[in-house]
């Protein structure tokens, strides 16, 4: 007779599958989310054609890099040493075309690398002074060690046995601190080794401006392997797709005189990120079609509780299963199961059809690992599961279908939407990114932020500020909490 | 799964419930006893619907308490096997069909689809049961209303206003259909704004107005008390009888054209007056209320004026 | 149409529902208006901001309200079943449609101006504190000025029509929660979806055609060439949309059953 725990709770998960599925408008709406997932997904792959841009460089662990840099260089067979003292590193930034304004660029590089050939992505090691960081040793586009001397040395040095190469600095150019040393896999016998320069864009607010740096290199030494006496300026990857060229009326240039090398170098030897890829896309632009999903979903949670106040059907509920939180307990379990499906239906579909049509219309699509895409849907399901339930709360609350589905729509696009907005501040957009529901769309986020490239890292480029299941935990927690206030209300209300 | 309750009764003790400054509910108290339809009737307004809702733990009380089988219905493990409801205008999803509405609900007793087949057949849906209930009339509500009373074979059912919306031919079913319950041994409370409904139907009547009971008694009994001890006296003389009969302390008032209808005095007395007064009567005879008329008796003092309580009621 | 009219303005009236999504459409637009104004800054001469634009943000939250308004303003009659008192009481649909239109017009219009002129002077009050002063090129915001006229009188108009335009659609889905779910989604996923399409012709095409895009260019005052189509063009695509919501609406008012 009394209640006693929780064995009743069951049949009240079934009751309300039972409601849900005969109701043929309901169901019909969950098809149409997954639809809409795939959909959009597919318009994505089939309306943009970049079969005729520059190919994007692909590194030694699979990723997109920038590999266009100004490299001055000498073959290298198996082992040998070089060593440099570098003088000066200046960088400029234009104001207007053809005018140029001396600037600190932070990641303007210059410095020595030794580097399996001139093709764009091939493995490398370097170490080289930046504008701004100090002396860094670089490898393999995606690592980066700080020289931990913490001096301002003037002098480098790359040591290379087989595929080890090790990076030292020197104030004086006879005592020596090691840097670190690197096992580069995929250097061949023969490699290409040097000085370099290269200059990235600097960030200018919402935007960026290509720079040029110089710098000056003296007493230049090799030691063993090191094949003929000249020295050979290239441009590496001038027509690359992360590349965005000299300012106007620069170029690349290298010239000798009385041993003393001056280096005019741009661009930069690191991972791509979205903005230096801008015909890249993400895994995430191709769930576009969660947008049209989530309204979906949340017109459902709404009517799954306000549908029961209209008939007063709630009384008829409420008289069958007497202890309300679980009922509203029960709704969000099959709602959440339901749309979750839908969720993981959608994206399974959509992902590997929408990047394969990008993929054969030539866009590029930013990699994710297999656990990264199982994140993505996954997370695109818990995303529907949870605005559906949040819906499902608020309508518990409000008791009104059109105020639950705009509060909830609009917490979590429109967030979204000024976060696109060119217009909206960047401080706004972090914030919105942050706090409002919206947060959770990084779950579908696959790009990684590097210390080492300067960019423009705003959630309207892919990079939140928040990681991808803090992000969902944000909306969770809104569900969480109005599904409580829900609750509460349900119980002290009169149905 | 079922425990039977020991007593299938509710029992309603002191309910007392406010709405902003409206008082719904004011100590309204009373029993529903197994085996007898009880009509529980009242105007509009009177704190029926409200009464029933808390009866089924759909609203809260500031004070009393509502028992069923001696458990508050919060409490019931599987309460439609207890009490079965019907409330006012409780529809079902208008895209939902009757059998999907029944279906889900017998789930939430843990109940199979075969029990939901025969309570659409007790009430007579069958042929409507797979269509949409958007399309149905108030009745074939009403009907299915009943069917989900009944779903969990519950000794205790209620229902709010079920002839409501019903053709006669329905009002006689529906009739018919209580009685049976009743005769089952089941406790059956309806509640009515129209005493015709009830008054060939139930054994018992709980008359409620202004949020409490004004009468709560079977309905020979209330239809005694409601006719008092009046007499009427059929003359030709009217005026005269009424001044002769009221001037010796009777009450007096004129209730059809030749008809008197007198209180305060018995019969034998009357007939005596009447006789010293040389006034011509062709009958005497003790007054018999209908229903209808203790119905309105009783409910003019809750609607109008103050409320009349029991005790004033039964004298 | 007089009578018609009258019935509905006592009807709208005599509710408390309307009023307060006015006055939340109102209070929902200004503060958040306020809210972005003030997290704008401008350091340095040549911005690059309109200022007029920026101030007028919160009209895409403050549709939202409206569009619930002008949702339940039809829907709720067919939650309860008014509907069919309402057209027993004027049995001419067109003319019960069109009293439904312009009161909603009317109630919208009245708060509308209130709401952006209340952007406006936050925008006013708040802009110089943010470096958006003259020395940098940015004039205080006034009505003398017409490209911030024109705004501030589109914007007015804009959501005049974004409740037009759910009421039609009200009027053709009859569901609340359904018709919300329709109006958002048109509103919100053409700009979503001209995100993910790169070809320039169809992203313009996108953002030429939705009913939100288009027509929130009336708020722009400055680069005017940059945009996918002309201010007033703009809000005419929005006039489009509405005017298509509310002919379909009032056929199947008029066609079908009650």
């Amino acid at each position: 007779m009394t209640p006693r725990g929780w064995d009743g709770f069951p049949r009240l998960l079934h009751a309300e599958w039972t409601k849900f599925r005969t109701v043929r408008g309901w169901t019909l709406g969950v098809v149409t989310a997954a639809l809409m997932v795939v959909l959009v997904a597919v318009l994505a792959g089939v309306s943009s054609d970049q079969r005729d841009r520059p190919v994007v460089p692909i590194g030694p662990d699979g990723g997109p890099v920038t590999d266009s840099f100004y490299f001055v260089h000498r073959p290298l067979t198996r082992d040998g040493s070089i060593t440099v003292s570098v003088s000066a590193l200046t960088s400029s930034i234009p104001t207007s075309p053809g005018n140029l304004r001396r600037d600190t660029v932070p990641w303007a590089k210059a410095g020595l690398i030794i580097k399996d050939g001139t093709r764009q992505g091939s493995p490398y090691a370097a170490i080289m002074v930046t504008g701004g960081h100090g002396v860094r040793m670089q490898d393999d586009y995606v690592n980066d060690t700080a020289d931990p001397s913490g001096e301002s040395p003037r002098w480098l040095r790359l040591d290379r046995s087989g595929n080890a190469v090790t990076g030292s600095t020197s104030t004086d150019g006879t005592r020596w601190n090691t840097v670190g040393t690197v096992h580069v896999e995929g250097l061949g016998s023969t490699v290409q080794g040097g000085l370099f320069v290269a200059s990235p864009p600097s960030v200018q607010g919402m935007g960026t401006d290509v720079t040029v740096s110089t710098a000056d290199f003296e007493d230049l030494d090799t030691r063993s392997g090191w094949h003929g006496r000249d020295w050979t300026g290239d441009q590496v990857g001038p027509e690359s797709a992360g590349f965005a060229g000299y300012p106007v009326g620069t170029s690349g240039s290298v010239t000798e005189s009385d041993g003393r090398f001056t280096v005019t170098g741009a661009g930069d030897i690191a991972p791509a990120v979205r903005y230096s890829l801008p015909t890249g896309g993400t895994l995430k632009d191709i769930l576009t079609g969660t947008f049209a999903a989530l309204i979906a979903v949340i017109v459902i949670g709404a009517l799954f509780i306000t549908t029961e106040y209209r008939g007063r059907l709630i009384h008829v509920t409420l008289a069958a299963s007497p202890r309300r939180g679980r009922v509203l307990l029960a709704k969000a379990v099959v709602l959440g199961s339901v749309t979750a499906a839908a969720g993981v239906v959608g994206a399974t579909i959509a992902l590997p059809l929408g990047e394969r049509l990008a993929r054969a219309n030539g866009v590029y699509i930013f990699p994710a690992t297999t656990s990264t895409q199982l994140r993505i849907v996954l997370g695109t399901a818990a995303l529907l599961a949870t605005a559906s339930i949040l819906a499902l709360a608020v309508g518990a609350v409000v008791r009104r279908s059109a105020g639950a589905v705009t509060a909830v729509v609009v917490a979590l696009v429109l967030p979204h939407l000024l976060i696109a907005n060119p217009f909206t501040p960047s401080g706004l957009s972090d914030w919105l990114a942050r706090v409002t529901p919206a947060a959770a769309f990084s779950v579908q986020q696959t790009l990684v932020r590097y210390d080492q490239v300067s960019s423009v890292y705003t959630p309207y480029n892919g990079y939140y500020p928040l990681a991808p299941w803090a992000g969902y935990a944000v909306l969770a927690g809104y569900a969480v909490l109005g599904l409580a206030v829900a609750v509460v209300v349900l119980r002290r209300r009169d149905a | 799964m079922r425990s039977t309750p020991t007593h299938p009764e509710v029992v309603v003790a002191g309910l007392r419930k406010r709405y902003g400054t409206t008082l719904a509910l004011d100590g309204m108290s009373f029993t529903v006893r197994p085996g007898l339809v009880t009509g529980f009737i009242g105007p509009n307004g009177a704190g029926k619907s409200t009464t029933m809702r808390v009866v089924l733990g759909l609203d809260a009380v500031d004070e009393g308490t509502a028992l069923v089988g001696g458990t508050p219905y919060r409490d019931l493990r599987n309460p439609l096997s207890h009490v079965g409801s019907l409330l006012d205008a409780s529809a079902p999803h208008p895209a939902r069909s009757a059998r999907d509405h029944l279906l889900w609900l017998a789930h939430s007793q843990g109940l199979g689809a075969s029990r939901v087949d025969q309570v659409v057949e007790r009430v007579g849906l069958t042929s409507a049961a797979r269509r949409k209930a958007g399309g149905y009339s108030l009745g074939m509500r009403q009907r299915l209303g009943i069917a989900a009373a009944l779903l969990g074979d519950p000794p205790i059912i209620l229902l709010d206003e079920p002839f409501n919306g019903m053709d006669p031919e329905g009002i006689i079913w529906m009739r018919g259909f209580l009685r049976s319950l009743a005769e089952q041994g089941r406790a059956v409370l309806v509640s009515s704004h129209l005493m015709s409904e009830v008054q060939d139907t139930a054994d018992h009547l709980v008359v409620v107005g202004r949020g409490k009971v004004v009468a709560d008694a079977g309905v020979a009994d209330l239809i005694a008390a409601a006719s008092g001890n009046r007499v009427a006296v059929r003359t030709a003389a009217r005026p005269e009888a009424m001044a002769l009969l009221s001037h010796a302390g009777a009450t007096v008032a004129a209730s059809g054209r030749d008809t008197v209808t007198v209180s305060g005095l018995t019969a034998d007395h009357v007939v005596t007056l009447l006789n010293r007064g040389a006034i011509p009567f062709s009958e005497v005879f003790a007054h018999r209320a209908t229903l209808e008329e203790a119905y309105l008796e009783l409910t003019r003092d809750a609607v109008e004026f103050r409320a009349t309580s029991p005790e004033e009621v039964s004298r | 149409m007089k009578r018609a009219l009258h019935a509905e303005w006592t009807k709208t009236r005599t509710v408390a529902g309307p009023w307060w999504l006015l006055l939340g459409a109102v209070v929902l637009t200004i503060a958040s208006s306020a809210l972005v104004t003030s997290l704008a800054t401008c350091h340095t001469a040549g911005c690059h901001t309109d200022t007029t634009r920026l101030s007028l943000t919160g009209v895409h939250l403050g549709q939202a309200l409206i569009a619930i308004l002008a949702v339940r303003f039809l829907s709720d009659e067919y939650d309860s079943g008014m509907i069919r008192t309402t057209l027993a009481a004027i049995p001419h649909r067109p003319t019960a449609f069109a009293a439904k239109a312009v009161t909603l017009t009317g109630v919208v219009a009245v708060a509308g101006s209130i709401a952006i002129l209340g952007s406006l002077l936050a925008g006013r009050i708040i802009l110089p504190g943010n470096g958006f002063t003259p020395a940098h090129g940015h004039p205080a915001l006034s009505l003398a000025d017409w490209p911030t006229l024109r705004a501030t009188v589109g914007s007015i108009l804009y959501l005049t029509l974004i409740a037009l335009l759910s009421l039609g659609i009200t009027a053709v889905l009859r569901d609340s929660a359904t018709s919300t779910g329709a109006v958002l989604g048109l509103l919100y996923l053409f700009p979503v979806l001209a995100q993910v399409i790169d070809d320039p012709h169809w992203q313009r095409l996108l953002h030429q055609i939705g009913p939100m895009s288009a027509g929130l260019t009336i708020q722009a005052t400055t680069d005017l060439h940059t945009l996918p189509l002309t201010p007033w063009a703009g809000l005419g695509v929005t006039a489009g949309w509405a005017a298509a919501a509310l002919a379909a609406g009032g056929l199947l008012l008029h066609i079908r059953d009650a």
